[in-house]
């Protein structure tokens, strides 16, 4: 059917008067709402952006000069180390690599924990500790990741030393090329019991009778697994796989808690949300560039949200 | 092709605290359709799952011709099953279906279609190889399901109740059909049902089954006219065989109520129990001119087309009879006779006499 004859067709509907005011009546509070903090937030940044700010009042208008030099800004990106490929990258550059280490990472871990606890005893228990790492506060986990990296307490480096690798023992959090991944462990620490818990019950809907039939049929358990259990929790792959980017995107309070507001050694582990909060709160207040990095934050989301919210 | 003989097989479940089976012994021979039957929960489908390999025996052994296969995974026992629910890979078409079994196998695209096309066309499903098993109807599946079993060309065949999701009339149609293709490929096939109209009518061999032991192994008409235990003969035929409590008085069979059969009770066993099958029994509503009879009162009467059904109260249980028709209204008292050679006589243990 073309465009057109669709439109016409809906056109050509009698459109029920007294309907629709029902229909309008009973979104109105929800649309007020989604007005009022989703909406009209955005749309008030997307125009902010363009002008200059004395505080939190709108100045002059700027055109595209915040933009440019947010995006000029070294804690944002930082081009010369960008393409060296030398931390500090930038909030930008660091909040992606964030999320193609820990999305693959803990969507993985989650699957993998979820087939080995599936049939064990105590898989409640089980569970629970995986999954009490996404119950906590993630300033809790920031905080607890610098005691674990420690250099002189900290029981990652007695690890290293008691299983006899003395040569990498180091203050992880200070270092400013490996920093960064010392925090998206802790943060795949988090992650990964949110995506074990859905695959647990994606695993759990399976019909036993499919993976009896595949072992029947010749299938060991690496087929089994390709064959019939990959296909099967796709959907949950999916849901796993944007519902961990979202969060990743909007990460602050681990990296807050573990480096302090500028993000860790030289902003090695700064991330988008974190400089949104430096240019909103720290002197100077750059209010239009906090919005900006807001705004670019919500281009990476948008999609991803728009993409769960129109799974079947 | 294959020859499946089960030896002292047991299995128990929770640590032994559930027995499933006990010491089966059978025989399946080469080519024959073998028809586990029993009510739910005694132990057919665990047999099966350990003939499958799907379940390990916690004792006794299982044998394929000289082979013994117990602890052998499945894959290596080259078995096909089918299951209730048809477990067809919802994310697969039905031809993507079929073909799996062989693909896993790495048998070559060429043949994998030729043999594909080969089972469909015997199935009659070519018209669905496209679909997605969601798209499908019961019928329709149970046919795929039945096609990835074949297409492999197992050396045993196994079916656990696979037409108990199908209505009325695709049940009796999936009968025939599937001892159609059970004839055709000649494979050596094991079938649980709990319905014994599907395993009198398919199996070679019935093997029943109570409380996961071997009550009777027969061909269907034995069973019906010689069922070896009171548990049996409550359990074949549809209504069940009527039993008459009575003890043994000096070699004749006397009956609770009072009658002394003409009849011979050649067992030392003090109580007896006398088997009649609904059809064998006459009613009257005047008492015949025979020197016994059993005198009761009719409970119900439903006539039912083909036979009228009679119920019928006697000494406190209830008598089922078939008759042609009867002018017998519920209330009525009425009196049963039935010829003692059609008789069956159990002892007190419930072992068929004679």
């Amino acid at each position: 059917m073309s465009v057109e004859s669709y439109l016409e067709d809906r056109l050509d509907r009698d459109v029920d008067g007294e309907k629709l005011t029902a229909i309008l009546v009973f979104m109105l509070p929800g649309l007020t709402l989604f007005g009022i903090f989703s909406v009209g937030p955005m749309l008030y940044s997307a125009v902010g952006s363009f002008f200059t700010w004395d505080g939190f009042t709108i100045g002059q208008f700027a055109g595209f000069e915040t933009w440019i030099a947010t995006l000029n800004d070294d804690a944002i990106i930082n081009w010369d180390n960008l393409l060296a490929l030398e931390y500090p990258m930038g909030a930008l550059p660091q909040n992606i690599i964030w999320m193609v280490v820990h999305v693959p990472l803990s969507t993985f871990l989650g699957l993998g924990l979820a087939l080995l606890f599936a049939d064990l005893r105590g898989r409640s228990v089980l569970r629970s500790m995986v999954f009490l790492a996404f119950t906590t506060p993630t300033v809790v986990i920031g905080l607890v990741l610098l005691f674990v990296y420690d250099p002189q307490a900290g029981i990652f480096n007695e690890l290293l030393r008691v299983i006899g690798l003395e040569g990498q023992v180091r203050n992880w959090t200070q270092e400013p090329q490996i920093a960064i991944y010392a925090l998206i462990a802790g943060g795949v620490w988090v992650q990964t019991g949110f995506s074990m818990l859905l695959y647990s019950s994606a695993l759990a809907g399976i019909d036993p009778a499919l993976l009896e039939s595949a072992r029947v049929d010749g299938a060991g358990r690496f087929r089994r697994f390709k064959d019939i259990i990959w296909p099967l929790v796709k959907p949950v792959t999916a849901v796993v796989v944007i519902m961990s980017m979202i969060w990743v995107i909007r990460i602050f309070a681990i990296v807050y808690a573990a480096g302090g507001p500028s993000g860790g050694p030289g902003g090695a582990f700064s991330v988008l949300g974190l400089e949104v909060y430096q240019a909103a709160f720290s002197v100077p207040i750059e209010y239009s560039k906090a919005m900006v990095v807001a705004l670019i934050e919500l281009v990476i989301a948008l999609p991803m949200a728009w993409y769960i919210a129109s799974m079947d | 092709m294959t020859r499946i003989s089960m030896r002292s097989v047991s299995k128990y479940f929770d640590g032994g605290d559930t027995v499933a089976n006990y010491e089966l012994d059978m025989e399946v021979d080469d080519g024959e359709f073998v028809v586990f039957l029993g009510p739910s929960g005694c132990g057919k489908t665990t047999a099966l799952r350990m003939i499958a390999g799907l379940e390990d025996p916690s004792e006794g052994e299982i044998y394929f011709d000289d082979d013994r296969v117990d602890g052998t995974p499945p894959a290596d026992r080259n078995v096909a099953m089918v299951f209730q629910n048809y477990a067809l890979y919802p994310h697969m078409t039905v031809r993507e279906n079929i073909e799996y079994p062989l693909k896993v196998r790495g048998v070559p695209p060429e043949e994998r279609d030729e043999r594909v096309a080969q089972v469909a066309d015997l199935l009659h499903i070519e018209d669905q190889m496209g679909s997605d098993p969601g798209e499908i109807s019961g019928g329709q599946r149970q046919r795929t399901s039945l096609a990835r079993a074949i297409v492999r060309e197992p050396s045993v065949f196994l079916l656990d109740e696979p037409l108990s999701n199908l209505d009325a009339k695709l049940r009796l149609e999936m009968r025939s059909e599937l001892k159609r293709i059970q004839n055709e490929l000649g494979i050596t096939t094991v079938y649980v049902t709990h319905n014994q109209e599907e395993a009198m009518s398919m199996g070679d061999k019935i093997v029943v089954l109570n409380d996961g032991t071997i009550r009777q192994v027969a061909d269907p008409e034995e069973l019906y006219e010689r069922p070896r235990t009171t548990w049996v003969a409550k359990f074949i035929g549809s209504p069940p065989m009527n039993l008459f409590e009575g003890e043994n008085r000096d070699g004749r069979v006397r009956l609770a109520e009072g009658n002394a059969l003409p009849m011979p009770a050649e067992t030392s066993s003090q109580t007896v129990s006398v088997g009649v099958r609904p059809e064998d029994i006459d009613v009257s509503t005047e008492a015949p001119d025979t020197d016994w009879t059993v005198p009761g009162t009719v409970k119900t009467v439903e006539p039912l087309g083909e036979y009228v059904l009679v119920n019928v109260e006697v000494g406190g249980s209830v008598v089922n009879v078939k008759v042609p028709h009867t002018d017998a209204t519920a209330g009525d008292p009425i009196h049963l006779t039935f010829d003692p050679t059609d008789a069956y006589l159990y002892d007190g243990d419930g072992e068929l006499v004679a």
